[in-house]
């Protein structure tokens, strides 16, 4: 049975509205049939968890209509607001197959027999964004003679990028359920009880209490709860946990990820294992006062560029610049939503973060910092759900900004 | 006279609908209300043909052949004239005859999926029948 949606629920998001305004803005365009693909766009119409690959047809007016895999269909009709009527399935049968099912439902059901059929193409970092492939653009193209394609999805970016109180509302729900994971975390730690523990197993620590908390995922593809210690902290952004066990004397980043009604918890913390060396507190101090210097600066009208550059000039200031990597953020969403900053694709390289981006209050962002020397085998992290206000920003994790040792 | 039913007949079809009334009682089938309109293609003499079944609250109430004019029902499932002989015939399954494509269906497969059961109970009384096609 569908959700039924209640605008007294503190994270209640207007769905219905938000279909209107994608109506409205197809209209603009003179676009027919809206044939979405990318899972941010199942997340943003449906708020429902979508993690197979699935299309929705949004027409000129009413409802929209989903196809997933006949597999998950039933639950997802379960979770979203739409009907049983607006929650379809394809499946390997005869008729029932994507292009069948998705063609002869926009030519027989919707009565649309020609006309501009807007659909979601692209590149992106992110493996799971879901453009339409080339396969099956070139087949529905073949079973819809007389439509004109056109790549409209900066219709769902654009709406999506001022978040609504309810949106704002799950996230901050989301980051207080990874504050959870890192206490957690940090009571695991102490007093010796790091000794022979494997970056899986802090990891699985987080988790657990994250869940209990009320999340229902650790979204991140990437590893889930990602963790690095020692020499594993000064790789990059991105470090799946390993069975490497944490040691005396190593750095260590726990990045936690939590999901609560598709809003994406992401908070990283660092910490020393005791002892640490005078060189390891430098880095430590250093990676601290640069985070705290550009959170100070996000607020309407900042941008990526002018915050890289304040995160640039405290790190030549302090003698650090070899070590940081030359950005502050990534994008954020509801669930399928993340990396890009902004709406447009039209940036100086396609499908990046403009780097002139100019941030609106209400907009939301990841603050996302990497510092790392990998000579020196360390390296910390910072990530934390902000959200851009008029004069400033709020921070979602309330987990407290420092590099503590564990002695 | 021959005690077989020839298939789609206007015999056949009064013997299927006496059959599923008697054999297939509400509770059987789940209390629901659905349709379903089978489209035979290639039949023999060339013409297409149709099998509509109404079933309401689990009670079989329509079942009707023909030629042209078929109702439109929640579902419609499209496929040769032998194809569906075969399944009637026990020698195919439906499922076997739509995931192979040899059936082609239009619905929401969400709900046909729950129908699933009920289709083949539904087959299963229709292959009792004593047919001739």
């Amino acid at each position: 049975m569908a959700r039924i949606l209640d605008p007294k629920d503190p994270y209640y998001i207007d769905n219905p509205g938000r279909v209107k305004s994608i109506q409205a803005e197809m209209q603009k365009r003179n676009i027919d049939v809206y044939l979405g693909s990318r899972v941010r766009t199942m997340s943003f119409i449906l708020d429902a968890f979508c993690p197979w690959r699935s299309y929705i047809i949004i027409p000129a007016e009413g409802l929209p209509t989903l196809f997933t895999f006949v597999i998950d269909a039933v639950r997802i009709g379960d979770e979203t607001w739409l009907d049983e009527d607006h929650v379809r399935a394809y499946a390997p049968m005869g008729g029932m197959d994507q292009i069948s099912a998705l063609s002869e439902f926009i030519k027989d059901d919707l009565g649309v027999t020609s006309g501009r059929i807007g659909y979601e193409d692209g590149v992106s970092t992110y493996t799971a964004e879901g453009n339409l492939t080339h396969w099956e653009f070139s087949h529905l193209n073949d079973a819809l003679p007389g439509f004109e394609w056109i790549n409209a999805h900066d219709i769902i970016d654009g709406l999506s990028i001022i978040k609504d109180r309810g949106t704002i509302e799950r996230f901050r729900k989301a980051s207080l359920i990874v504050d959870e994971g890192h206490k957690a975390a940090r009571a695991a730690l102490e007093n010796g009880g790091f000794k022979g523990m494997t970056e899986t197993v802090i990891a699985g620590i987080a988790a657990l209490a994250m869940r209990k908390a009320g999340s229902v995922s650790e979204w991140n593809f990437a590893g889930l709860n990602e963790i690095s210690s020692g020499y594993r902290t000064g790789l990059g952004a991105c470090t799946p946990p390993t069975n490497r066990v944490i040691q005396a004397g190593e750095p260590l980043m726990l990045d936690f990820h939590s999901m609560f009604q598709l809003a994406l918890g992401d908070h990283s913390h660092n910490y020393l294992i005791g002892p640490a060396t005078d060189r390891q507190r430098w880095h430590a101090d250093n990676f601290v006062a640069l985070v705290s210097t550009v959170l100070d600066n996000y607020k309407a009208g900042a941008s990526p560029s002018s915050l890289a550059e304040i995160l640039l000039d405290c790190a030549e200031s302090r003698g650090c610049a070899d070590f940081i990597v030359p950005g502050c953020e990534h994008g954020i969403g509801l669930f399928g939503d993340e990396w890009r900053i902004g709406a447009t694709a039209d940036g100086p390289i396609p499908y990046w973060t403009d780097p002139d981006h100019v941030y609106r209050e209400n907009e939301m962002v990841v603050c996302a910092m990497q510092y790392q020397s990998p000579e020196e085998g360390i390296g910390f992290r910072y990530e934390n759900d902000i959200l851009i206000l008029k004069d400033g920003c709020e921070f979602m994790s309330k987990y407290p900004l420092g590099i503590e040792e564990i002695k | 006279m021959s005690d077989k039913h020839v298939y789609l007949s206007a015999a056949w079809r009064d013997e299927a609908l006496r059959r599923l009334q008697s054999e297939l009682p509400p509770e059987k089938m789940n209390n629901i209300t659905t349709s379903m309109s089978n489209i035979y293609k290639n039949c023999p003499g060339g013409a297409d043909m149709f099998l509509f079944i109404e079933c309401i609250d689990g009670k079989v109430t329509r079942v009707e052949t023909g030629t042209t004019g078929a109702p439109d029902g929640e579902f419609k499932i499209t496929g040769d004239y032998e194809t569906f002989a075969r399944i009637s015939r026990a020698e195919l399954g439906s499922q076997k005859a739509l995931f192979t494509g040899k059936l082609k269906l239009k619905g929401n497969m969400a709900k046909a999926l729950k129908l699933a059961s009920l289709a083949d109970r539904i087959n299963k009384v229709l292959s009792q029948i004593p047919t001739e096609y």
